[in-house]
C-alpha cells in the first residue's frame, strides 16, 4: 500500500492533504527559518488515528512533525527533511471541566481562544503567557514552558496528568491519567508524575520530537472578583529588580511584569502611528502589577497588599510610584487587564507582528539581578549590528516569587527584506553566544540557537540522544530539531 | 563474586584508606534491621544482604571513579545516604559495594533566589534551621528531619505543608548525577556549563523525568551527588525551640503562624473545608491525620499508647472528624488575619468549632519526626501516599481500611480508621496516605501479601497509587499502569545501565521476592518473564 493510500485510509480522504498549495501553507513561519514542505498532510481526528499514522510512519522510517496551532514564531513545526504534518487542529475538544478540583481536560488542538473563553462561562481561567495569539493551541505553550505572567502560585507548573503517543505508535496515559479505564475513575488525572519515571518531563520542550501528546490536563483558577492594576514608571531596572525582589517573596500580586517603552507600546497601540508616538511618550520602562480580591472577602485581601505595599515604598522605595494609572494614559488600567486575561485576538495582527510585519524573540533565564547587565550587553550588540536600541522590544518577566526572571528581547523586522532578515539573524547569533557565555540559560533552543546551546551542553545532548534512541530509534519525530 | 584485593585497592586510592571498608564488622552496621522502614517482613528477609564492601566519597569526581571502576569490573552498587527507606535501600545481591554519601554534605544557601545546593548527605534539620532563619521554608518529608534531602526528594517528599506545592519534582533545581555507567549528567542550568544551579529546566526536553516517577527509583539510575532545591517564602519571625528531648517543639510566633485544630461534624464536612480552604488560597496547610497520631502524641511510652488507644472503638473512631489547618503570615500580620476571618467563614459554613490548639508545633515544620510510628508495635510501613485529587484522596483510605480487616491481626487493630488525608497545591490535589503498624514477635507472611493485595485493589478500584515501579511486582501493575509502563522504564534502565549495575535488582525486585518467597506464591496471579533473576542481574 502506497502512503497516500494508507495515511488516506487512517484518517479519511477529506483529512489527508498532498496539493502543492496546502503543503506550501506548512512550509514557512513568522520566524526567519529556511522553508521546508511536507510531503503529505494528515488532519487525525482522534488518538487512535494518530497512533495508525505514527506506526506506519515509524515503520516506513517517514519523518512525522505534529503540528497544533496555526501560528508559529520558532521555525519548530517547519519540516526538516520533509515527511508528514500531522495537524492536529481537529483534536479541539474541551473534554471536561472540573471545578472540584480546579481542572481542565481538552485536547491539543484546542486554541487560547477557545479555551478562555469556555473557562470564563464557568467562572475560571488559567494563568497565562503574555498575550498569546487566539488560534494558537493552548496545550503546546504549556508544553513549550511559556512563562505565565502570575507567578504567585508556589506550585509553579499547572500541567497535570496526559495522554502521548509514542514515537513508536502506541498510546500512553502518564500520571494518575495512566489508571485502568480513565476518565471513568477515581483518579481524576491530578498528578503529571509518573508511572515508573517521569515521562512527561520528556515531552517538555521537545518539539514534538518524542511523540505527540493528544490531550492534558491544567490547573484552572477562580476569576477574581476584584483587580486592581498598578503602574510604575520605572527609569532604573535595578531599582524595579530590587523592589521586586522586597515585595514578591511576600506573595504580592496576580499579574506582575515588566515591559519597556517599545514593547508596552506595540501592545497597547491601534496603529503604527498610534505605537510611534506612545513609543515617544511612554517611560523606558514601565513596572505592571495586578493585585486581586478572590472568592471570599475580596476587598479585605486587596486591602492588605495595598497597605503592605504602601509600607514598603514609605519605608524603603519612595521614588517608586505605584499607583493605579501611569502618567499621561489615563485609563490604561482596564485595557491592560484585558490584554493579560485574553489571548490576542485572532483578527488583529499579533503586536509582535504589528510593528514590521515579523520578529525574533530571545528570551532566557537568569537572575533578576543579572537583567539590566545582560540588557546592556545585548544592546550594545544590537548597536554594532545597527539595531537602533531604541526599537528593540523588551519584557522581564518575574519568575518564582523573583527568584529569577526572563527577560525577552524582541527583534522587529520587515519579512520581505532578505538584507534585514539577515541582519537580524547575524544579531541573533552573537547575542546568544554572548548571553550563554554570561551564565544565561537557554531552555527552548529553537533553529539557530539549539547548537549554539548543545555545543555547550554536551553531556546532556548525549544523554537526551540515548532516550530519544530509546524511544524514537528511527528518529521519526520531527527530525532536524534541538539535537536530534 | 567479591571485590577483589585489587578493585579493593583501587577503591582505596581514591577515597583514602580511611574511608573504605571491608570488614564484617563495619559491613554488619549497614544491615537492613532494626528501627527501619518496612522492618522484619519477608522484602527485608529475603532481598537484602550485608555489603561486600563500604566506601564513603566526598565528591563527585570520587563517585564518579567509583562508579566507573564497578561498571568496568561487574561490582554492583548501591547508593546509600541516611538509609531510612529500609530494605529498598540496603544491598539486594551479595557482595555489593555500598556507596555511602553521608560525607558529602556541602550546604550552600541562596536567600536571595530562595534555593540551597546541597550534596546527599546533608539531612534536612540544618536546612529547615537555616532557611527559617533566613526567611525561607523547606517540606520536610515524614522520613524526619534526619532523612537526606537529596535522597527523600527524588524518592517521595511532601508533608502537610505541601499545602502550596505537592508535587516535590517542582522543587528540584539544577542537579548533578552520576549516571550508571559512571558519565556524569548535569541539568537545569548546569548542563549549559556553568556552576550556577539555581534553574531546574535544562535546553529542551527535560531529563528530571530520570530522576524518579511520581515516587523513586531507589538508586537503580545512578546518583544524585549534587542538587539545588527550591526554597519557599516563609514570614520573617523566629520559631523559637522550647522543650527538652524528646519533648521538643517549635514556639510560634501567633501573629505570624498557628495552628487551629477545628472538629467537624462529618467528613463530608471535613472534606468540603479543605476544598474550600483550597478555592479560598490561604492557609500554610491543612490536613486530616490518623485518629491513632493523637494517641501517639500524648503518649510516652507503649503501655501509654495502648492504655489511650484501648479505649477508642469503630464508632469513635468513624465519628472523629478533625480539620487541622496551619495559618502563615506569608505577607503581614494583617494577611493572617485575613485568612483566618476567610477561615472561620469556612468553619461556620461546614459546622466546624475551633479547639483549644498549642501555640507551638512538635512535628511539621522542623522535625517532621516519624519515630513515634514505631512505638506501638515496633514495625510500620506507609502502604500507599499519593498525591491525586480531592475527588480521589478521601475515598482511597475507606477501601484500603476494609481490605485490612482481612488482614488484621497481624496488622494492629485501628478500628477501621482510613488514614490521612488533605488537600494539596490549594485543593487542585488531594492526598491520602495509609499505614499499617505490626508486631514483629508475630508471624509477618500476611503483611507482605497485604501489600502486595493493596495493589490489586488499587488496579481494580481505578486509584493512582505510589506503589509503582520498584515499590511493587513490575509485572503486576507495569500493564494495568500507562498501560504497560514497566516496557517503557525498562527500556531506560537498559539503556543506561545495561548490565544492571546500579542497585541491581531494582526495579525488579519485587518480582524477585515474590517468586522467592513461598508464602507468596498464592497470590502470584499474573504473568512475568521466566528469566528474571538473570534479567534483574547480569553480572
Amino acid at each position: 500500500m502506497d502512503v497516500k493510500e494508507k495515511l488516506s485510509q487512517v484518517v479519511g480522504t477529506d483529512a489527508f492533504f498532498d496539493d502543492p498549495a496546502t503543503l506550501q501553507a506548512y512550509a514557512t513561519d513568522y520566524s526567519y527559518t529556511p522553508a521546508g514542505a511536507p510531503n503529505y498532510i494528515v488532519k487525525p481526528g482522534d488518538s487512535e488515528q494518530i497512533s495508525q499514522v505514527i506506526k506506519f510512519c515509524n515503520e516506513n522510517c517517514i519523518p512525522v512533525v505534529p503540528c497544533s496551532s496555526k501560528v508559529h514564531f520558532y521555525g519548530a513545526t517547519i519540516p526538516k527533511e520533509g515527511g508528514v504534518i500531522m495537524d492536529l487542529e481537529k483534536m479541539n475538544n474541551i473534554l471536561e471541566i472540573d471545578p472540584d478540583n480546579r481542572r481542565v481536560r481538552f485536547e491539543t488542538g484546542v486554541t487560547w481562544e477557545k479555551l478562555t473563553q469556555e473557562l470564563k462561562k464557568e467562572g475560571y481561567r488559567v494563568i497565562m503567557p503574555l498575550t498569546p495569539p487566539a488560534q494558537r493551541s493552548a496545550l503546546t505553550d504549556f508544553m513549550e514552558r511559556e512563562e505565565p505572567t502570575n507567578q504567585v502560585y508556589d506550585y509553579g507548573e499547572p500541567l497535570a496528568a496526559m495522554e502521548v503517543v509514542w514515537p513508536t505508535g502506541e498510546i500512553f496515559r502518564m500520571g494518575s491519567a495512566s489508571v485502568n479505564g480513565y476518565p471513568k475513575s477515581h483518579s481524576k488525572g491530578g498528578n503529571p508524575s509518573g508511572p515508573g519515571l517521569d515521562f512527561y518531563r520528556f515531552f517538555q520542550c521537545a518539539q514534538g520530537t518524542m511523540g505527540v501528546v493528544t490531550w492534558t490536563n491544567l490547573k484552572i483558577e477562580s476569576i477574581p472578583q476584584i483587580d486592581k492594576v498598578l503602574f510604575a514608571p520605572i527609569t532604573d531596572l535595578d531599582y524595579a529588580t530590587d523592589f521586586l525582589y522586597r515585595i514578591l517573596p511576600r506573595r504580592i500580586g496576580q499579574e506582575v511584569l515588566l515591559l519597556n517603552n517599545v514593547d508596552l507600546a506595540a501592545i497597547i497601540a491601534k496603529d503604527s502611528g498610534n505605537f510611534e508616538k506612545l513609543k515617544a511618550s511612554l517611560p523606558p520602562w514601565t513596572l505592571i502589577l495586578v493585585v486581586s480580591g478572590l472568592k471570599r472577602r475580596p476587598e479585605e485581601k486587596i486591602a492588605y497588599e495595598e497597605n503592605f505595599l504602601a509600607q514598603v515604598i514609605k519605608n524603603e522605595f519612595s521614588d517608586m510610584k505605584l499607583t493605579e494609572s501611569l502618567p499621561g494614559f489615563p485609563g490604561l488600567g482596564g485595557k491592560i487587564l484585558q490584554i493579560l486575561r485574553e489571548p490576542w485576538p485572532a483578527d488583529k495582527p499579533h503586536w509582535r507582528n504589528q510593528v514590521k510585519g515579523a520578529c525574533q524573540m530571545l528570551s532566557f533565564h537568569t537572575r533578576p539581578l543579572h537583567a539590566k547587565r545582560l540588557v546592556a550587553m545585548v544592546e550594545d550588540i544590537a548597536s554594532r549590528h545597527d539595531y537602533p536600541i531604541r526599537d528593540i522590544g523588551l519584557y522581564i518577566q518575574p519568575i518564582e516569587h523573583n527568584r529569577a526572571c526572563k527577560p525577552e528581547f524582541t527583534f522587529f523586522y520587515d519579512p520581505d527584506n532578505a538584507e534585514e532578515k539577515a541582519a537580524i539573524r547575524a544579531l541573533y547569533k552573537e547575542a546568544a553566544v554572548a548571553l550563554i557565555n554570561e551564565g544565561a540559560v537557554f531552555t527552548r533552543p529553537y533553529g539557530d540557537l539549539a547548537p549554539i546551546v548543545y555545543e555547550r551542553a554536551t553531556s546532556y545532548a548525549s544523554h537526551l540522544k540515548r532516550l530519544k534512541k530509546t524511544f524514537d530509534p528511527n528518529n521519526i519525530m520531527n527530525p532536524g530539531n534541538l539535537c536530534f | 563474586m567479591a571485590i577483589s584485593k585489587e578493585n579493593y585497592n583501587v577503591l582505596s586510592d581514591i577515597v583514602g584508606p580511611e574511608y573504605i571498608s571491608d570488614d564484617p564488622v563495619i559491613c554488619e552496621g549497614y544491615r537492613s534491621g532494626p528501627g527501619g522502614y518496612e522492618n522484619g517482613l519477608g522484602y527485608e528477609r529475603v532481598m537484602t544482604k550485608i555489603p561486600g564492601c563500604v566506601i564513603m566519597p566526598s565528591c563527585t569526581e570520587e563517585v564518579q571513579k567509583i562508579v566507573k571502576l564497578c561498571y568496568r569490573h561487574n561490582i554492583p552498587y548501591v547508593p546509600y545516604s541516611t538509609g531510612f527507606y529500609g530494605p529498598r535501600s540496603h544491598p539486594h545481591v551479595e557482595d555489593a559495594l555500598l556507596i555511602d554519601l553521608k560525607r558529602m554534605n556541602d550546604f550552600i544557601l541562596d536567600e536571595k533566589h530562595f534555593y540551597v545546593e546541597v550534596g546527599p548527605g546533608m539531612v534536612y534539620s540544618p536546612i529547615q534551621e537555616e532557611c527559617m532563619s533566613h526567611g525561607a521554608y523547606v517540606v520536610i518529608g515524614g522520613g524526619g528531619a534526619q532523612a537526606s534531602a537529596i535522597a527523600n526528594l527524588i524518592g517521595d517528599g511532601w508533608s502537610p505543608l505541601s499545602h502550596r506545592i505537592g508535587l516535590p519534582h517542582r522543587r528540584i533545581l539544577g542537579t548533578e548525577v552520576v549516571m550508571p555507567d559512571g558519565e556524569i549528567l548535569r541539568m537545569g542550568s548546569l548542563a549549559q556549563g556553568g556552576d550556577d544551579a539555581f534553574w531546574g529546566e535544562s535546553p529542551g526536553p527535560d531529563l528530571r523525568g530520570l530522576l524518579r516517577g511520581y515516587t523513586g527509583l531507589r538508586g537503580c539510575l545512578g546518583i544524585v551527588t549534587r542538587m539545588a532545591i527550591k526554597t519557599l517564602p516563609f514570614q520573617p519571625e523566629r520559631l523559637e525551640p522550647t522543650g527538652i528531648t524528646p519533648n521538643t517543639a517549635l514556639a510560634l510566633p501567633e501573629k505570624r503562624v498557628k495552628w487551629i485544630n477545628f472538629v467537624v461534624p462529618s467528613k463530608e464536612a471535613q472534606v468540603k473545608a479543605m476544598k474550600e480552604i483550597g478555592h479560598a488560597e490561604i492557609g500554610g496547610a491543612v490536613t486530616k491525620v490518623p485518629l491513632f497520631w493523637r494517641a501517639i502524641a500524648k503518649s510516652t511510652c507503649k503501655e501509654d499508647f495502648w492504655d489511650i488507644w484501648g479505649k477508642e472503638n469503630e464508632e469513635t473512631v468513624a465519628n472523629f472528624h478533625i480539620v487541622r489547618v496551619l495559618l502563615i503570615g506569608f505577607t503581614s500580620e494583617e494577611q493572617m488575619e485575613y485568612d483566618e476571618r476567610v477561615l472561620m467563614d469556612i468553619m461556620e459554613e461546614v459546622g466546624g468549632v475551633a479547639r483549644r490548639t498549642k501555640p507551638s508545633d512538635e512535628s511539621w515544620i522542623k522535625n517532621a519526626d516519624s519515630a513515634g510510628m514505631w512505638l506501638m508495635c515496633g514495625g510500620y510501613v506507609s502502604v500507599d501516599y499519593v498525591i491525586e485529587t480531592m475527588s480521589q484522596a478521601p475515598e482511597h483510605g475507606p477501601v484500603y481500611a476494609d481490605l485490612k480487616k482481612k488482614y488484621t491481626p497481624p496488622l494492629m487493630p485501628d478500628y477501621g480508621d482510613p488514614g490521612w488525608f488533605q488537600s494539596f497545591e490549594m485543593g487542585h490535589q488531594g492526598y491520602s496516605e495509609f499505614l499499617v503498624y505490626w508486631d514483629l514477635d508475630d508471624d509477618t507472611n500476611a503483611v507482605d501479601q497485604f501489600y502486595v493485595d493493596t495493589s490489586k485493589m488499587n488496579i481494580e478500584n481505578r486509584f493512582y497509587t505510589s506503589l509503582l515501579g520498584p515499590h511493587q511486582p513490575l509485572y503486576l501493575t507495569g500493564p494495568k499502569y500507562g498501560p504497560n509502563y514497566h516496557e517503557y522504564l525498562l527500556k531506560v534502565k537498559d539503556e543506561f545501565d545495561p548490565k544492571w549495575m546500579s542497585h541491581p535488582p531494582v526495579p525488579l525486585s519485587h518480582d524477585i521476592f515474590v517468586d522467592r518467597a513461598p508464602w507468596m506464591e498464592n497470590m502470584k496471579d499474573w504473568e512475568s518473564p521466566e528469566d528474571l533473576e538473570k534479567r534483574g542481574y547480569k553480572s
